[in-house]
């Protein structure tokens, strides 16, 4: 039987919270001291046009970046460094517009699973949108980035659109296509959990590349697994954890690691343990 | 008792390898992020005055561009949209 770690024990306390905890990183991300530090990425998808955003956002400004042909050095690196560390973790445990996925997860609605091929779409989105358009066709085109994200649409556009229906002035309607995305999402966010996160988040797909490879990870025990599939349950998100415990379509929620057997914990690569996979 | 065989890639079966490509993946970030912060300018031409030029760093290219600050012209040069005050925020 392999031990627990103090990591796991904490996540194990932790979990129970972790709405709680994405709540309170808002106190990071909405800028409550209006610090506006837009010089500087933050390592969630949050729209930096929104008043209450106290970081740009990475996917943002490597879009930016690449519609005006220079490497994002500052972006990149810094998601590289969080990458490696923690992976998708921050998906599940920190990100504002997975919390709001979350919150919304929760209304008694039917809820649809996602077939697995609709989690390679992320990459197809960070490679179109955020790379290979703006570079090619600039910030102009219709399909770059910031133009259909729904993240922009629901902290930016709407909150406009509402300040200017209250002062009655001429309402400015985001382009058709970004209000499309934004109505299938906040419809599809009552009725599949985290749709944006597993269909179609560059940024989750960026921290995704890391999770076979980071500093925090998802350790599986052969030893302790009785092949209950208890697991499968515990995951929200179609993916078998005992197969792929570091699976690239993860958002880290680590509810996997509820098991009984002590046969999923989170660890870390400090851990001295045997049978890492 | 039935056990399920976990297959993985062979370059990730130790744990050594993974702590050597976690090392090498730190450095590469941190010395992006380095050479990003300190080392990185780019000249970025007044929207209206084709002589006056501002040396950039990054992060405030990065501030720039979250308000939609820059664009490149016809030319090829890096071009500040307004002029004066920097708009609220990014026009997408």
């Amino acid at each position: 039987m392999v031990k627990k770690t103090q990591l796991s024990n904490l996540v194990a306390k932790l979990l129970p919270k972790r709405t709680w905890i994405q709540a309170a990183f808002l106190l990071v991300w909405l800028d409550p001291l209006a610090l506006r530090l837009h010089n500087m990425c933050g390592p969630v998808f949050h729209c930096y046009a929104c008043p209450l955003a106290t970081f740009a956002c990475p996917i943002g400004v490597i879009a930016q970046f690449t519609a005006i042909h220079i490497f994002p050095f500052v972006t990149i690196g810094f998601l590289i460094v969080i990458g490696v560390l923690f992976g998708s973790s921050l998906c599940g445990w920190v990100c504002p517009f997975g919390l709001l996925q979350d919150v919304a997860a929760k209304v008694p609605t039917p809820k649809f699973n996602l077939p697995k091929w609709t989690g390679h779409l992320r990459y197809v989105v960070l490679v179109g949108t955020v790379i290979a358009i703006p570079y090619f066709f600039g910030e102009g085109h219709l399909l770059f980035i910031c133009r259909v994200c729904p993240a922009g649409a629901l902290e930016k556009a709407v909150p406009d659109m509402v300040q200017q229906a209250i002062t009655g002035k001429t309402i400015a309607w985001p382009n058709a296509l970004k209000l499309t995305i934004l109505v299938l999402f906040l419809v599809a966010i009552f009725f599949v959990k985290r749709p944006w996160c597993r269909i179609l988040c560059p940024l989750g797909a960026i921290f995704s590349l890391f999770n076979r490879i980071s500093a925090f990870f998802i350790r599986f025990n052969l030893d302790n697994c009785t092949n209950c599939l208890q697991c499968h349950k515990f995951c929200k998100y179609n993916i078998e954890p005992e197969k792929s415990p570091n699976d690239l379509r993860c958002i880290r929620c680590l509810e996997c690691t509820r098991c009984n057997f002590d046969a999923l914990n989170f660890a870390s690569v400090c851990d001295r343990q045997q049978k890492n996979i | 008792m039935l056990r399920t065989v976990v297959r993985k890639p062979i370059f990730m079966a130790t744990r050594k390898a993974k702590v050597v490509l976690f090392c090498l993946l730190i450095l590469l970030g941190l010395a992006l992020l380095f050479y990003g912060v300190f080392f990185h300018f780019t000249n970025v031409w007044a929207q209206q005055d084709d002589t006056t030029v501002f040396a950039k760093s990054e992060p405030a290219l990065i501030k720039e561009v979250s308000i939609g600050g820059v664009t490149r012209d016809s030319s090829g040069s890096l071009k500040q949209t307004y002029t004066g005050q920097p708009p609220q925020a990014c026009p997408t």
